[in-house]
């Protein structure tokens, strides 16, 4: 059995991790006989991870289409055919920011908006890169009846062959619901994205990779992503990453240039 | 001439009220549905009593054979299962000994039309005892009696029918035909309360629906579901249904691409059934085909992986419309306008699920609708102007609230960018007109919005008094 190596700097919850890393290793000497193809380089099972480093991702990936990001996911992208999850404050909306890239790399599929908060603006995703036509946008109240509607909505678009990628607006929803979310997009090999608010970020989840992300609080205009769950060892430091177009940022840069009591000038005679 | 005799074997699903093993619906009209399918080998097939009789001497060489042809025809065929046939060089030889195959099994097919019964023969049954006393038991001493004698005694119909089975008469029926519509009656076993109970007896007659489209090798594309209500027991909630006449109900089922799938009508049916109150039970169904047209074989791969895994788009469309609502599953098209709310219009998707196709065709289809606006190129270009409007847009612009000249939106409102100034709508009239300055701010906690200022002037406005703040679209 190989050996786990554990870096002394780290703190308990690594450790844990480090353990429950041996016991996934221990079950999988015992009972499984990996294929070959599923083995890394040690000659360990890819679903083993050595618990300082980030786990190769034994399914395909979308890229994020940012290298900062792609380099503290597994695999170096969204694990297509694993439920991601996102967690956000609320009314604070960054999806689009994170998601889109992956969206239009991830064929010409539909992509499947379930319960989300406003309209998508087609144009606006148009030029980022998102064909508008790709969109599928489907409504069910959330709460009660609804949100059993908008599992079984979540769960129907899996398993639909055309459509590439879904993402789902959950707000209260037990783990065992996402499980099944989980195992349909396994099995259909799908992105599946889950945006919950951030208080769900106590609950347990089958996601395999847990995100929270807001705009920095500070004046300087950077996304602000931590993962707390992926497969591999905790992140330390949360990632900035640019939170606007690049096109969008030169606007917003050009106007700071400007006077910048211009604009309140403008308000107040307004 | 050959003639070959079918009945319902006595295990046939159509005979027997349960249902046929395995999750398949029994058939409603089995004798119908053998009758659509012995359609394809011969286009003679006749219904005598409860069997059908077919003559395939012209289409034995088409099939390879005699042997060939009666494997093809009583090749185990789910639902149409478990028959008895006989054959022989008339009709009525092939009938007859078909029904002595019922008594005796072995050895049936060899019996010489001679020796064959007298009740074998349908025009002698009501001459039965007569006959009998004259001492006649089979076809043999029958036609050896004169035949003159024979008529007038028995009338002319006896000697004909012997005619014919000793083929010195033309065999003429009123040949079976493929109807044009599918329409099948179902008189329902036990009346039935509530509307998601008739899906039971609507899966039998799809089930002979789709023997009905294979056999005519075209796809449905809308069909209606009809039910008889019994007037006699109506539910006091519902006294004046069929006072007012109403002692009929229908549901229309439509799907885009025409379809012998009967899992997907049944689950579009368990749905639109589950939204229906009956105001009294139901004793009779019908199900008729409205649109059909004519199905394409769908070519498969070789290689597994283009085998495409899961329910194809317009399906997960219907079912997602079925249930939700077709105003909750909505796509969207882009208009060339400069007013953002104009700029889009989502609709229905089941509507304009044509729009939907495959990603590359939809590409297409929108540069070739003219509605390249600059957004619609491949790949990413900032340059565009929409790349500078934000991802969310509201529905219905959200009137924000002014404190100390200073619009908010979850605390007060930074302007950042702007003005973008649109004026435009004038010819839609003042209500559409769109006199705005938007701009681009931040919200302590909400991150870049973007919002509007009416300018002075719209709606007829004097120019006094406070400006409207408008939050328009979010910035994720």
């Amino acid at each position: 059995m190989p050996s786990v190596r554990v870096a002394e700097s780290r703190s308990v919850r690594v450790q844990c991790v480090g353990l429950y890393c041996i016991k996934i290793q221990f079950y999988e000497c015992l009972h499984m006989s990996a294929p070959a193809h599923l083995l890394s380089r040690t000659g360990v099972h890819l679903d083993v991870w050595q618990a300082d480093a980030l786990a190769g991702a034994p399914g395909r990936v979308v890229a994020t289409g940012d290298a900062l990001l792609d380099a503290q996911l597994p695999g170096g992208g969204w694990p297509l055919g694993a439920l991601s999850e996102i967690l956000q404050p609320p009314g604070v909306h960054s999806e689009w920011r994170l998601l889109l890239p992956a969206l239009q790399r991830s064929g010409t599929g539909a992509v499947v908006l379930v319960g989300a908060p406003h309209l998508p603006f087609g144009p606006a995703l148009g030029a980022q890169g998102l064909l508008p036509q790709r969109l599928l946008w489907v409504a069910a109240p959330a709460g009660g009846q609804g949100g059993a509607q908008r599992l079984w909505a979540t769960e129907q678009a899996l398993r639909c062959a055309d459509v590439d990628a879904v993402l789902a607006w959950l707000a209260p929803v037990r783990p065992e619901q996402l499980r099944r979310l989980q195992m349909a997009a396994a099995e259909y090999a799908k992105l599946l994205f889950v945006l919950r608010p951030e208080q769900a970020q106590n609950e347990s989840s089958p996601a395999a990779l847990r995100l929270w992300a807001a705009p920095s609080g500070d004046a300087s205009d950077t996304l602000e992503v931590r993962a707390f769950k992926r497969r591999g060892p905790p992140m330390e430091q949360p990632l900035h990453l640019t939170a606007r177009p690049a096109r969008l940022a030169c606007l917003l840069a050009a106007s700071q240039t400007r006077s910048g009591d211009a604009l309140d000038r403008t308000a107040a005679r307004a | 001439m050959h003639w070959i005799a079918l009945q319902p074997g006595p295990e046939a699903p159509g005979t027997t009220a349960s249902d046929a093993p395995g999750t398949e619906a029994a058939l409603v009209d089995a004798p119908s549905a053998w009758a659509w399918w012995a359609l394809q080998f011969t286009p003679l097939v006749a219904r005598v009593e409860a069997a059908l009789v077919l003559e395939v001497s012209a289409s034995e060489r088409l099939f390879g054979g005699r042997t060939a042809l009666l494997d093809q025809l009583l090749k185990p065929n789910w639902p149409l299962a478990l028959v008895e046939y006989a054959q022989g060089a008339t009709s009525l030889v092939a009938y007859g000994r078909l029904q002595c195959a019922d008594h005796a099994a072995d050895g049936a097919a060899a019996i010489a039309p001679d020796a064959l019964p007298l009740h074998t023969l349908v025009a002698a049954r009501a001459h039965l005892p007569t006959l009998a006393r004259l001492g006649l038991s089979n076809w043999g001493q029958l036609r050896a009696l004169p035949r003159g004698g024979l008529v007038r005694r028995f009338g002319a119909g006896l000697v004909d029918a012997l005619d014919c089975a000793y083929g010195q008469r033309p065999e003429l029926y009123p040949w079976l035909t493929l109807p044009e519509v599918f329409d099948v009656p179902l008189e329902l076993l036990s009346s039935v309360e509530t509307a998601s109970a008739l899906l039971f007896g609507a899966r039998r007659l799809l089930a002979q629906l789709q023997l009905w489209l294979r056999a005519r090798q075209r796809g449905v594309l809308a069909l209606e579901l009809l039910w008889e209500l019994d007037a006699r027991r109506s539910n006091a909630l519902h006294v004046d249904a069929h006072h007012t006449g109403g002692g009929q109900g229908r549901l229309v089922l439509r799907t885009a691409q025409a379809t012998q799938d009967m899992q997907h009508l049944a689950r579009l049916l368990a749905e639109q059934l589950a939204q229906v109150t009956l105001p009294a039970p139901v004793l009779h169904l019908r199900l008729r085909s409205v649109q059909t047209q004519p199905l394409a074989g769908e070519s498969v791969s070789l290689l597994p992986e283009d085998v495409r895994h899961g329910d194809s788009l317009h399906q997960l469309l219907e079912r997602l419309s079925a249930r939700l609502g077709a105003e909750q599953v909505r796509c969207t098209t882009l208009l060339a306008d400069h007013r953002p709310e104009r700029m889009q219009r989502w609709q229905a998707a089941v509507q304009t699920s044509a729009a939907i196709d495959s990603g590359a065709n939809r590409a297409d289809a929108t540069r070739a609708r003219g509605l390249d606006l600059g957004f619609c190129q491949n790949g990413l270009d900032d340059s565009r102007p929409a790349a500078l409007y934000p991802s969310w847009v509201l529905a219905t612009p959200l009137r924000l609230t002014v404190h100390q000249g200073r619009p908010q939106y979850e605390g007060p409102l930074t302007l950042l960018a702007g003005p973008q100034r649109l004026e435009s709508g004038w010819l839609d009239g003042a209500a559409h007109c769109a006199l705005r300055d938007y701009y681009v701010a931040r919200s302590t906690t909400a991150g870049l919005v973007w919002v509007y200022c009416e300018r002075l002037g719209a709606h007829g406005a004097t120019g006094q008094g406070p400006a409207c703040w408008y939050l328009h679209g979010l910035f994720a």
